[in-house]
Parts: structure tokens; C-alpha cells; sequence
């Protein structure tokens, strides 16, 4: 609609161009001396006051020649490579039986593992006290019940106040 | 015949480009090493966690020089932005890793970010670490009805064959 408005506009400005033009050139019979003459004194006006037709615009725009039928839309819409593809690569995880995706962790194991791992390193941070003061040494996580054994022999101790998890054993 | 513009297609590029620029890319990679190093294992994006692996698996190169070496203290200064960090690498994880050639940090990938972004995330870690394994190691429970059938199986064979030998 706007199109149509701005080709109009357009096409006015043009004229009115031209009219100034030929005004300031001289070339404009309609404002000369009026000759007292008998008879048909009138000239030929320019033709500006008629609508622009379709037919004489300058802009031939692209437009659809026909409608285009349900048979043939559906044909587009309902081709395979617009369809949504099918996941061939999800399996259930054979800890707990939730699904995921094949090369990808459990959201739910990891979940677990994420949980132990936060309350880890809060009793991390607790131990350590201030921001920026990680010692040297291996850090060994021991829950209730557990004594540090050999291979833990000048490591920090971590402690946990739980009962070790079954999926923690390393 | 060359039709294309070499520069506008990146067909076998391997280089990739994180962030605004080199450098950033460079200081990203850096902020996640520090966390990296600092806690043993973190959650990013896969391909921040890809590109890090890289420069951890150098790093610790470098700190299985030495103390010493001042080539290694010099990246080691670099790279991790947390000073107290650096008597760590080199008196902590230098020596986890002195008997492995390469293979010191474990990437695995992680179901998609819950955020609006959806962004396809991974977990890396250095091997060795405290905290709860990623894989945990299947362990067959003996309670089982099939373990118990099969360990009572086990045990007649045992009898019978004792048996036998005696006589």
C-alpha cells in the first residue's frame, strides 16, 4: 500500500520536475501573453492531472500468476527435509535407566556427582578460610567412619559428615 | 580455475575464533586454565573446554620442567591469573602426572545448558582428582539372585571336586 503511495509520489515529483524545468526554460506556452484572439483559446495543457495507471509504471514487480492449490502447499509443508529428524542416538543410562544421548553423561547421574562435588568444595572453602589461599598438597575426601590410610599420609583431609556413596569409590 | 575468494571461505580451517579477537580469546582461555588448575574441574561450553585442554595438557609440560626452569616459571606466570595457584601446579600436579607421557585432563560432554541458549556443555577435569568420578566403575552387586545362584554353583563344584580328590 505504501508501494503504490511511493510510486505515485514519485511519479509526481517527476512531473513537477519536468513543469519546473520547462517553466524556467521558457518552453511553457500556457503562461505566455494572453492574444486576444477569436476562437478557441485553449491550449493544450499538459496531461498531469490523470492518475498514474499500473500500465505505465516504471516498476514491474514479481507477483504470484496463480493460487496455489492445497494438493501442492502440502507437498511443501509435508516434505521430509522439513520435518523434524528423528534422534537415532538416544539410549537409557545403565545406572539409573534415565534417557540420554549416546557419547554424552546422564543428567541425572551428573546431577548427583554435582551436588557431592558442591558440598565438597564449600568444606574446601571452609577449611581454607580466606580467598586465595590453596595449599600445596593433595586434597583426599574421607567420610564418616573412614581413617586416612597410607596413600593418604600427607594429603589435607577433607570430611565428609555422610556415609560414603555407593557410586563414590575410587 | 579460482572462481572464489579464498578469504571468505574457511573450508580445513582448524584455527578457531572465540570471543573479539586473539587476545581475547587468549584471556579467556587463561581465566578458564586458573579455574581449571585452581579446581580440578569445571563446566563450560565444549568448545571452551576443547580449546583449554590443549593449553592444560602444555602447561603441565612445562611444570614437569621444574621448579627451576625459567621458561616454565615464566608461563606458569602467565597463565594462571591467581598467584597462589603457581606452588600448586608445580609441587602438586607436576608430580601427580610424572609418570604419564600425555593424557593428563579427562573431557566428557554434558547434556545441553538449561538456559534459553541451550549451549552444548562439557565437563573437563584433571585426572586424579578428589572429588566423585564422572565414570563411575560398574560394580556387580553380589546380592543379587543370579550372583548368589552362580556363587552357590561355584561352591558345589568346589565340594564336589574336594570330595573326589579325597577319594
Amino acid at each position: 500500500m505504501s508501494l503504490t503511495g511511493f510510486v505515485r509520489f514519485l511519479r509526481q515529483s517527476l512531473q513537477r520536475l519536468e513543469s519546473d524545468f520547462i517553466q524556467a526554460v521558457g518552453l511553457d506556452r500556457s503562461l505566455g501573453p494572453a492574444l486576444a484572439v477569436n476562437g478557441p483559446s485553449l491550449l493544450p495543457q499538459p496531461n498531469n492531472s490523470s492518475e498514474p495507471s499500473f500500465l505505465d509504471s516504471i516498476f514491474w514487480m514479481a507477483v504470484p500468476k496463480k493460487r496455489r492449490t492445497i494438493e501442492v502447499n502440502r507437498c511443501r509443508r509435508r516434505n521430509p527435509n522439513k520435518m523434524i529428524k528423528v534422534k537415532t542416538n538416544i539410549e537409557p543410562c545403565v545406572q539409573c535407566g534415565n534417557l540420554k544421548l549416546k557419547h554424552t553423561l546422564c543428567g541425572f547421574c551428573y546431577e548427583k556427582i554435582q551436588k557431592e562435588t558442591s558440598l565438597i568444595r564449600r568444606q574446601i572453602q571452609n577449611m581454607e578460610g580466606r580467598p586465595l589461599n590453596t595449599p600445596a598438597v593433595e586434597t583426599v575426601v574421607l567420610f564418616e567412619n573412614e581413617t586416612p590410610g597410607e596413600a593418604d599420609q600427607g594429603k589435607r583431609i577433607v570430611e565428609r559428615s555422610r556415609k560414603r556413596p555407593s557410586w563414590f569409590n575410587l | 580455475m579460482r572462481l572464489t575468494l579464498r578469504a571468505l571461505i574457511s573450508h580445513g580451517r582448524v584455527a578457531r575464533r572465540m570471543g573479539l579477537g586473539p587476545e581475547s580469546r587468549i584471556n579467556m582461555l587463561r581465566n578458564i586454565l586458573t579455574g581449571l588448575v585452581r579446581h580440578e574441574r569445571i563446566e563450560t561450553t565444549r568448545v571452551r573446554a576443547d580449546e583449554v585442554q590443549f593449553y592444560a595438557e602444555k602447561l603441565i609440560d612445562y611444570a614437569k620442567k621444574g621448579d627451576t626452569n625459567e621458561k616454565s616459571m615464566k608461563m606458569a606466570d602467565f597463565w594462571l591469573t591467581e598467584k597462589d595457584l603457581i606452588p600448586k601446579l608445580f609441587k602438586v600436579l607436576a608430580p601427580r602426572f610424572e609418570n604419564q607421557p600425555s593424557g593428563y585432563t579427562r573431557m566428557a560432554r554434558l547434556p545441553n545448558r538449561e538456559n534459553l541458549d541451550r549451549a552444548a556443555m562439557a565437563v573437563i577435569e584433571y585426572k586424579g582428582n578428589p572429588f566423585p568420578p564422572l565414570f563411575p566403575v560398574k560394580q556387580d552387586n553380589e546380592l543379587n539372585l543370579v550372583n548368589q545362584l552362580l556363587k552357590g554353583y561355584r561352591e558345589e563344584q568346589a565340594q564336589l571336586s574336594a570330595t573326589e580328590s579325597k577319594s
